[in-house]
């Protein structure tokens, strides 16, 4: 099973990259990712309002939001988003925002 | 000539042989018994051309880019059955035609390849063995299945010449074996060259069908479309 | 941590060794979902009969076709050359479609054969006995073989090694000895009608936001993504991946319509191309999801189905699920990529190849090419909107498969061994030089990116519809 090591600490990631348990996320974890998974080395403000948004939407209803939501909701156009996690909203964003692998040929 | 090889170039011969057929009949009507499904799609290729394309693959060794890759399975594949052939040959030749064996070209001619073919499948036998993939297969069918023909492939080699007056045995074993071969290849791996039509006909159907090969032009849709 | 570091040399047996996961099938037990009540979804029960069921499914299932793919194989190992598993791990025995196969033909010989019945030693019939034999097969039909039919063109016999396979995860889908992936996708499927659980409220928001970027970025407040038209020229159907993940693809085909003057639809329901009955081996699934598309079309009076770049999608609503759904064809079926080829051919939209000067070569997947008939198409219009293509090697009905294929995207517990065999993929892309990779399947855009990530390529991954809307003069 793969890993993720912050600060001392180990963190239980699927074999495609999510988190194991999405309790264990805190922001430390999502810098960890993204740097990890998407190659972003530092999390700029448009990422983090993109992440926090899917996470709290996935605390709230516990599935992740359509991109669609994610657009309106960050004001970003759909191509924004695709420069922001070039992974797309499904294995990039939700990965990073802690999120469990989603359902389906992705 | 002795009775008992007279007995068995005749007599048994015929009966095994019926044997054979009898049970590739049954054969045939098992593998009839399983539905088969229909296409209900619209054909885009020309399925008839696609299976005779399919069927006739053995002689098209550049077909399939397994074969293109390792082209010495194919010089193999068509000594081993050129052998088979040959010897099978010459069970109906002995008994039925013998005077083309006082010919000495065409006795070296059937030696020859059924020298090759017993080559061939000593080096089929050594792989079968030595390499690990293969060896994980194989089932004790297809060992004995090699092994018997190689025998048989030896024996046919000295038997050919057909020297009853000097030597009769070889000539016994080899259509004792016959005997045994004709029993027992329709159990065996031996007889997969009965499915080649099957598996090669729904094959070249499916394939043809979608236009995979032998692709229309155009889609021929029912009229009015 | 990246891919990179999680996938050394993978153990065999610590892949056809992963447990049954039950988690979610408990879950839709407890909630009592519609599919399992009514009994298209199986779960896994420990107290039924399993092996015995399995049997009995083995024999109800049997066709003529299956049967003599079963008999007729030699053990000449052919096969092992043509698979991407064998030919990423040579040192693995168990890599051979022919091992594969034997692991389902074993059990035909033990029951419905006539020599293995009486001989199962001589023949190497057996028997699974406990559901842990059925765990272990399990693993061995969706985790180990992606179904991409490379075998099947390359056995000297014909035996069809990925139909096989398709067989034996039919009947354990039908016990609900499934991965966890699978069942979710399955349940998905049978109770939204799509494969992402998109809802209609979804679908039909996005396609509308889909509709304003368009009318913004053309200016053209008539641009319109019609729903539920009738009497259209053809009705779109895409992949529900479209809509929840990446609807820059509804867009592009949305533009391209629209400078075709096209007269078309998307239907409200029944507008998911995609099919996880084939991935899964359930006919039923196949059938349920297939006949939606076509009564949607009927019901619209459309005189085509469009179907979306998509390669199971394909596959199963061009060809298969006529069959499944013994539904006889009554509109002509076609994938986008006709359509676009008729437009240039008929000169309805203008395409300059010279805005896509980037090298780019094409990806055939498995579905659209070796099981689909599209082998030209595709060049011809990339020819047309590209001026540097270039041709991979091997190709059409030879190319290998993304690794991605079979429904394996779903099934996260053997990727590492997917991205391991992934390798002579990345070696074939490598060698193209080529720095866009096309291809027309949404599964194989997501199989492509994991291997370019995971073999650090320097490459993307674009569609056709991207690139024929990238080329567009207007
Ligand atoms: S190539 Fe065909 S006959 Fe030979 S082992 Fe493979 S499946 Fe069997
Ligand atoms: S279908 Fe493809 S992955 Fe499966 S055994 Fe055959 S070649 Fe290998």
């Amino acid at each position: 099973m793969p890993e993720l090591e912050i600060k001392g600490k180990k963190i239980d990631l699927n074999e495609d990259g999510f988190l194991q348990n999405p309790e264990e996320w805190d922001d430390e974890v999502a810098k960890a990712l993204a740097k990890a998974e998407e190659g972003i080395e530092n999390m700029s403000e448009d990422h983090w309002a993109v992440v926090n948004y899917i996470r709290e939407y996935y605390l709230d209803k516990n599935l992740a939001p359509m991109v669609r939501k994610v657009c309106k909701n960050s004001g970003f156009t759909l191509k924004y988003i695709f420069e922001l996690f070039p992974s797309g909203p499904a294995k990039g964003a939700c990965k990073v925002a802690g999120l469990p692998k989603p359902d389906g040929c992705v | 000539m002795s009775d008992i090889l007279y007995f068995l170039e005749n007599k048994v011969q015929i009966v095994a042989l019926s044997f054979l057929l009898f049970v590739y009949i049954l054969r045939i009507f098992w593998l009839f018994r399983f539905k088969s499904r229909k296409e209900q799609s619209y054909s885009e290729g020309n399925a008839t051309a696609c299976i005779a394309h399919s069927m006739l693959n053995v002689a098209m060794p550049w077909a399939m880019e397994s074969i293109r890759k390792k082209p010495f399975f194919y010089i193999q594949f068509i000594l081993f059955h050129m052998g088979v052939i040959f010897a099978i040959a010459a069970t109906f030749i002995i008994p039925y035609g013998p005077q083309l064996f006082n010919i000495q070209a065409v006795v070296w001619i059937f030696q020859f390849i059924v020298g090759m073919a017993f080559i061939v499948g000593m080096f089929r036998l050594y792989r079968r063995f030595a390499n690990p993939s293969i060896r994980l297969i194989s089932s004790r069918d297809d060992y004995f299945s090699l092994i018997l023909m190689i025998f048989y492939f030896g024996v046919a080699f000295l038997a050919i010449p057909n020297n009853y007056h000097r030597s009769e045995w070889p000539l016994i074993l080899f259509f004792a074996l016959t005997a045994f071969f004709l029993i027992y290849v329709p159990f065996s791996k031996i007889g997969h060259y009965l499915y080649y039509p099957f598996t090669r006909f729904f094959l070249g159907r499916t394939m043809g069908h979608r236009g995979v090969y032998a692709k229309r032009k155009k889609c021929r849709y029912p009229e009015g479309l | 941590m990246s891919d990179k570091n999680i996938s050394k040399k993978i153990k065999i047996e610590d892949v056809t060794s992963l447990p049954l996961e039950l988690e979610s099938q408990q879950k839709a037990s407890k909630e009592k979902i519609g599919s399992v009540t009514e009994g298209k979804l199986t779960l896994y029960d420990r107290q039924k009969r399993n092996v015995e069921r399995f049997h009995e499914l083995l024999r109800k299932k049997m066709t003529r076709q299956l049967a003599s793919s079963m008999v007729a194989c030699v053990h000449c190992g052919m096969c092992a050359e043509s698979c991407h598993y064998c030919l990423s791990r040579p040192d693995d025995p168990q890599m051979t479609p022919v091992y594969k196969a034997d692991q389902i033909r074993r059990i035909f010989k033990k029951h419905i054969d006539w020599t293995g019945r009486v001989f199962p030693k001589w023949v190497k019939a057996g028997s699974p006995v406990t559901d842990e034999d059925l765990n272990h097969l399990k693993n061995i039909v969706f985790g180990t073989c992606s179904a991409c039919r490379r075998c099947t063109f390359n056995c000297p016999m014909g035996v069809d090694t990925a139909l096989l396979i398709r067989f034996a995860r039919g009947i354990l889908t039908d016990l609900g000895i499934v991965p966890e992936g699978v069942f979710n996708v399955s349940r998905d499927q049978w109770e939204t009608g799509n494969q992402m659980a998109v809802t209609e409220e979804d679908y039909l928001e996005t396609l509308d936001w889909m509709k304003e970027e368009l009318q913004e970025e053309l200016d053209n407040p008539d641009i319109d993504i019609p729903i539920d038209t009738e009497d259209c020229d053809f009705m779109y159907t895409i992949n529900p991946r479209e809509i929840k993940f990446d609807p820059r693809s509804i867009s592009h085909a949305a533009k391209i319509f629209h400078f075709a003057d096209e007269k078309w639809t998307m239907p409200k329901w029944g507008w998911d191309q995609t099919n996880f009955g084939l991935f899964s081996g359930d006919d039923k699934l196949g059938a349920y999801v297939a006949k939606n598309v076509y009564e949607a079309a009927e019901r619209l009076r459309a005189k085509r189905i469009v179907i979306s770049e998509c390669g199971h999608g394909y596959r199963s609503t061009r060809w298969e699920g006529y069959n499944w759904a013994e539904y006889d064809q009554n509109i002509p079926a076609e994938s986008v990529i006709l359509t676009l080829m008729r437009y240039i051919q008929n000169g309805r939209i203008k395409v300059n190849p010279a805005k896509n000067s980037e090298p780019v070569t094409f990806h055939d997947s498995c579905n659209i090419a070796r099981s689909g008939g599209l082998l030209e198409e595709p060049r011809w219009v990339l020819n047309k909107v590209c001026s540097d293509y270039r041709e991979m090697s091997p190709n059409r009905r030879e190319n290998f498969c993304c690794a991605g294929g079979g429904g394996l995207l779903s099934m996260a517990e053997y990727k590492p061994l997917r991205m391991e065999v992934a390798k002579i993929k990345a070696d074939q892309l490598k060698a193209t030089g080529a720095k866009l990779v096309c291809t027309i399947c949404h599964n194989c855009v997501d199989g492509l990116t994991d291997l370019i990530k995971h073999y650090d390529l320097d490459m993307k991954v674009v569609q056709v519809l991207e690139l024929v809307s990238h080329a567009l003069v207007v």
